[in-house]
């Protein structure tokens, strides 16, 4: 597998704002090193040319979070931070890195990109989809057809979580209007 | 307590209140495009939503949480939440009703006959609603905490 500049300095980009958010000690500093983090994952979806989930990342991960993690701190306390990292626990560490060498693992069990032989991109399924979306939906977009129509009793439990999320929230904190 | 009750939280700055006031109605724009065009470009109601949601928080970053807490509507708010769903049940339930499946758009082609395109258009714009409003409830309930309820007796 060859990586080419910009993936390798994305890789490089998103590893080092993920150990920043885990590892800085100021909470502030962390939730900018997390939402850096997601731009990062968002772009690399662009470059996977997987543009509906880069959409999403960036709205959701680095817009909506950031905003709601801010605020949650504006509102709390936050303690004075004496040191720049958070103290780490070696077991932890042993722990976390013994994870990621199970994951990385299973790396070289999956499909090249773009392997037209990956079950994924070859299966029945997804072909029936790529092939009839069009003509049966009349968008072009087959992850809105998908979305929207072949698996859209999904979708609609989504937006209900979403809705859901919304009433929940409303009740934790005894209120009776959104704003 | 507030966020606007702790000093030096929100500054007002007529350079941030100018530039909102100016880029507002593009994003507001940009995410009906995102929500429409979904179905033929990337996105679609989810990412379109968070969009139109993040600029109510454009205003309250300019203008200050609690006046834009007065300024939006709750009805507005609350309709688009309970309307994002039961618009999107109404059209799932509706083709059941006409003897399809659950969401099944071609039982709507005898009332119009690009049914499926539009009615996936319509899907995306209520979860857009959805999305949207609860974007800014949440924003509008972590801002104000447990604070805001008389007689609340933890927290």
């Amino acid at each position: 597998m060859t990586l080419s500049l910009l993936e390798a300095a994305l890789i490089v980009f998103v590893v080092g704002c993920a150990l920043g958010a885990a590892l800085l000690k100021d909470t502030l500093a962390s939730v900018i090193s997390f939402a850096a983090y997601s731009l990062g994952i968002s772009i690399i979806w662009l470059v996977l040319q997987a543009p509906d989930v880069g959409l999403t990342e960036a709205a959701v991960g680095a817009g909506i979070m950031t905003i709601l993690f801010i605020l949650a701190l504006a509102n709390t306390v936050t303690p004075d931070v004496d040191r720049l990292l958070e103290s780490v626990r070696w077991r932890t560490v042993a722990f976390v890195g013994a994870f990621v060498l199970v994951m990385a693992a299973t790396v070289p069990a999956l499909p090249t990109i773009g392997d037209p032989t990956a079950p994924v991109a070859g299966g029945e399924v997804t072909q029936y989809y790529l092939a009839n979306a069009y003509t049966e939906t009349g968008v072009k977009n087959a992850v809105t057809a998908v979305l929207a129509a072949y698996r859209g009793f999904d979708t609609l439990g989504e937006a209900v979580v979403v809705f859901s999320a919304g009433v929940v929230a409303l009740s934790v904190l005894r209120r009776e209007v959104f704003a | 307590m507030s966020v606007d009750d702790q000093p030096g939280l929100y500054v007002e700055s007529t350079i941030i209140m100018t530039t909102v006031r100016v880029v507002a109605p593009f994003v507001l724009t940009f995410a009906l495009f995102i929500m429409f065009h979904g179905a033929d470009s990337p996105g679609g109601g989810f990412q379109g939503g968070v969009i139109a949601g993040s600029v109510v928080m454009m205003l309250a970053f300019a203008y200050g949480i609690d006046s834009t807490r007065q300024w939006l509507d709750v009805r507005v708010v609350a309709a688009l939440a309970s309307g994002g769903v039961l618009v999107f049940a109404g059209i799932g339930l509706g083709s059941i009703l006409l003897g399809g499946q659950f969401l099944q758009y071609t039982e709507y082609e005898p009332f119009y006959a690009e049914a499926s395109k539009y009615g996936i258009e319509l899907v995306e714009l209520g979860i857009g609603g959805i999305v949207a409003s609860v974007a800014i409830g949440l924003f509008f309930l972590l801002a104000a905490g447990f604070g805001h309820v008389a007689g609340e007796d933890e927290a």
